[in-house]
Order: C-alpha cells, then sequence, then structure tokens
C-alpha cells in the first residue's frame, strides 16, 4: 500500500476513535488487518426512520491511491433502501463515486451513509424494487425496512426468529399486492 | 469540546499563556493539509482558503485533470490559482521533489493607482487594444503559402506544342468567360 494511503488511513482511524459520534455509539471503525488496507464500518440506524435501532456493519476496502480515490465501501448487513442493493449490498452514493473528494475521510464517509438511511433517493436508485416499492406504496416498504433492521441489523436473535415469521406475511401482503 | 474552545481563545489572546499540549496539538491541526492530514510541506493556499501541501494538491489535480475542483468545498481550483505560502524559517526545501513541477510561483500585482478610477480601462496604456479588417488575408495566405515559386517550371519556350496548346486553353477560358457574363447579362 502506498505511503501515502497508509499514513492517512492511521490518522483518520484516530480522529473517528475520537470522535463524538463515536462516544455517542453513532458510528465505529474496525481494523480488519494490520496493513490498514480493509476495515470494518459499523453504522446506528437513524433516529426516525425505518432503520432504527439496527447496528449496520460495512466492508471498507482502501485501495493504493486513497484519498486521490474514493474507499470501496458496501454493506455487508442486509438492508432494504432504494440505493442499497438488497442482495450484494452495494452502495449507489455520488460521493463513493465522482463526487469523492480528497478532504473526505472515513468518519465523512460513515456519517453520509448515516445521512442516506435518512435520506432516500428512490430516483437514482441501486435497487430498483425497492425503490419502486419506496415510491408506489411507502407503507409497506417501511414495514420491509423495519422488518430487514430487526432481523438483519438488530441484536437479538428471538427478535430475529419472531420477526422472520412476521417478514413471510408482508412478504405476501406485498406479493399480493403486486399481482 | 471545552479543549477546543480553550485552545480558541488562547489563540485569540495572543498566546499570552504558555500553551499546554492539548493547545499544541489543537494549533497545529490548523496548519494540517487538507489530503495528507499532516503539517503542509511546501504549503499552498487555494483562493477558496483550504491548505495543502503542494505535492498532495498536485496530485489530486493530476487524478481528476476534467473536473479541478478543492477537495474541501469543491471550489474550482487550478495550478495559477493557488498561492504558496512562504514561512521565514524555510528557506531550504527539506525534501527536493525533483519528479514534481516546483511549487506555483507567487504573482506580485502592482499596488493599485490612486490616481485612476478605472486602473486599466484606459485606452491609452496598452490595456486594451482593437482590430478591424476586411481583406483578402485568406487569398494572399494562399498565394504567398502556395505560390513561392520555387521548383517551379517556367513557361514553355514560344515555338513548342505545349506554348500552342496553353494559347489554345487560355483563348478557350477567355470565351467561357466572355459567353457566362454575357448569360449573365441575359438572364
Amino acid at each position: 500500500m502506498a505511503n501515502i494511503a497508509e499514513a492517512r488511513i492511521k490518522r483518520e482511524f484516530k480522529e473517528v476513535v475520537k470522535s463524538e459520534e463515536v462516544a455517542k455509539c453513532h458510528i465505529k471503525v474496525e481494523l480488519v488487518n494490520d496493513t490498514f488496507t480493509e476495515l470494518r464500518g459499523e453504522i446506528a440506524g437513524p433516529p426516525d426512520t425505518p432503520y432504527e435501532g439496527g447496528n449496520f456493519i460495512l466492508e471498507i476496502k482502501i485501495p493504493d491511491t486513497y484519498p486521490f480515490n474514493p474507499p470501496k465501501v458496501k454493506f455487508v448487513t442486509k438492508i432494504w433502501h432504494p440505493n442499497i442493493s438488497s442482495v450484494t449490498g452495494a452502495i449507489c452514493l455520488d460521493i463513493l463515486k465522482d463526487q469523492w473528494a480528497a478532504a473526505m475521510t472515513l468518519r465523512t464517509v460513515l456519517l453520509s451513509l448515516q445521512a442516506l438511511l435518512a435520506a432516500a433517493e428512490p430516483d437514482d436508485p441501486q435497487d430498483a424494487v425497492v425503490a419502486k416499492q419506496y415510491k408506489e406504496n411507502p407503507k409497506i416498504f417501511q414495514d420491509t425496512a423495519k422488518h430487514w433492521t430487526h432481523i438483519f441489523a438488530g441484536d437479538s436473535k428471538v427478535a430475529m426468529i419472531t420477526h422472520m415469521l412476521e417478514l413471510k406475511q408482508i412478504k405476501k401482503i406485498a406479493i399480493s399486492h403486486h399481482s | 469540546m471545552s479543549a477546543a474552545a480553550s485552545s480558541s481563545q488562547g489563540g485569540a489572546e495572543g498566546g499570552t499563556h504558555p500553551p499546554g499540549e492539548e493547545d499544541q496539538g489543537e494549533s497545529s491541526a490548523y496548519y494540517e493539509c487538507n489530503i495528507c492530514l499532516d503539517t503542509a510541506k511546501d504549503p499552498v493556499v487555494s483562493m477558496c482558503g483550504h491548505l495543502f501541501c503542494w505535492p498532495c494538491l498536485h496530485q489530486w489535480l493530476e487524478t481528476r485533470p476534467n473536473r479541478q475542483m478543492c477537495p474541501v468545498c469543491k471550489a474550482g481550483i487550478g495550478k495559477d490559482k493557488v498561492v504558496p505560502i512562504y514561512g521565514r524559517g524555510c528557506t531550504k526545501s527539506q525534501d527536493p521533489r525533483e519528479k514534481l513541477p516546483p511549487r506555483p510561483a507567487g504573482q506580485r500585482p502592482e499596488p493599485e493607482n490612486a490616481g485612476g478610477v478605472f486602473p486599466g480601462f484606459g485606452f491609452g496604456d496598452g490595456g486594451f487594444h482593437m482590430s478591424f479588417g476586411i481583406g483578402a488575408f485568406p487569398f494572399g495566405m494562399f498565394a504567398s503559402t502556395f505560390n513561392l515559386n520555387d521548383g517551379r517550371p517556367g513557361p514553355p519556350p514560344p515555338a513548342s506544342p505545349q506554348h500552342a496548346e496553353e494559347q489554345f486553353l487560355s483563348k478557350f477560358f477567355i470565351w467561357v468567360a466572355v459567353l457566362f457574363i454575357f448569360w449573365l447579362l441575359i438572364a
């Protein structure tokens, strides 16, 4: 890994650890290996959204050309959101593509992702199915997103099982509504 | 939060009390490059006021040659739009970077002229040039470019068959021209 990338990640790592958001348990970054090329991020679902109460794990890969090119970020935790693939976790966010700027940091990326959870952009979707539902059936979208949060981003296994059952019902509703 | 507030106060007072360790950390952060997050080396500042190491900013500008923007605020930025910062203690560069182009030099605009209301807008001081022209410029250019008369054969001698041929052609074209003008007149 290029020198500048590693030196910067080390600095950013300290910055995130010291930041107030970490103190309030809103965001978190952990090392995966010692080379600083791969990190594990975590963001809390923002309040007053279907993601509230969930903790979402992110895979962050730092390219050699960082910070001149953006980090590669995707959701490991499954999430129901118009701009995030419900299958792969790939994220559609401009700052992770052409709108990246070298002064952005891990902290600002994680906060931007948290903001994305609070304000979806259904007109620039990553997951067309979710985006369609978001636009056409906001209520069902809310319920689905909330249940996905409980199932995949919650920390209680019991909640996971009970909500898995409820999800089946939601799916039935969704399918019947669709047909 | 309180540490940051106290340090900024200390800065405003002009450092009347000796800075503590945290104060030092905060004040050096003012001179951190926005790209490498280290204390800026060969510092330059953009028109929007953001500080960078010149090598860092240069690499950023090289990465996106089409969309040159400030890495912090996305304002327009360019090689000639940054100002180098020369501190007193850094007359010789510790790390000469041969691979990079040198940091852009500072610009020294002339001091403002107190007499003129609109300095630089007068017609007489060389700030304004205008020229009009209608002429045979392109034809003249073609003529001078292509008819340099070097290496071209001269006219054939009068008795040769080529001479007769050329005479015939020239007469023929004169007749064509006369017929054309005649047709123009009656049409």
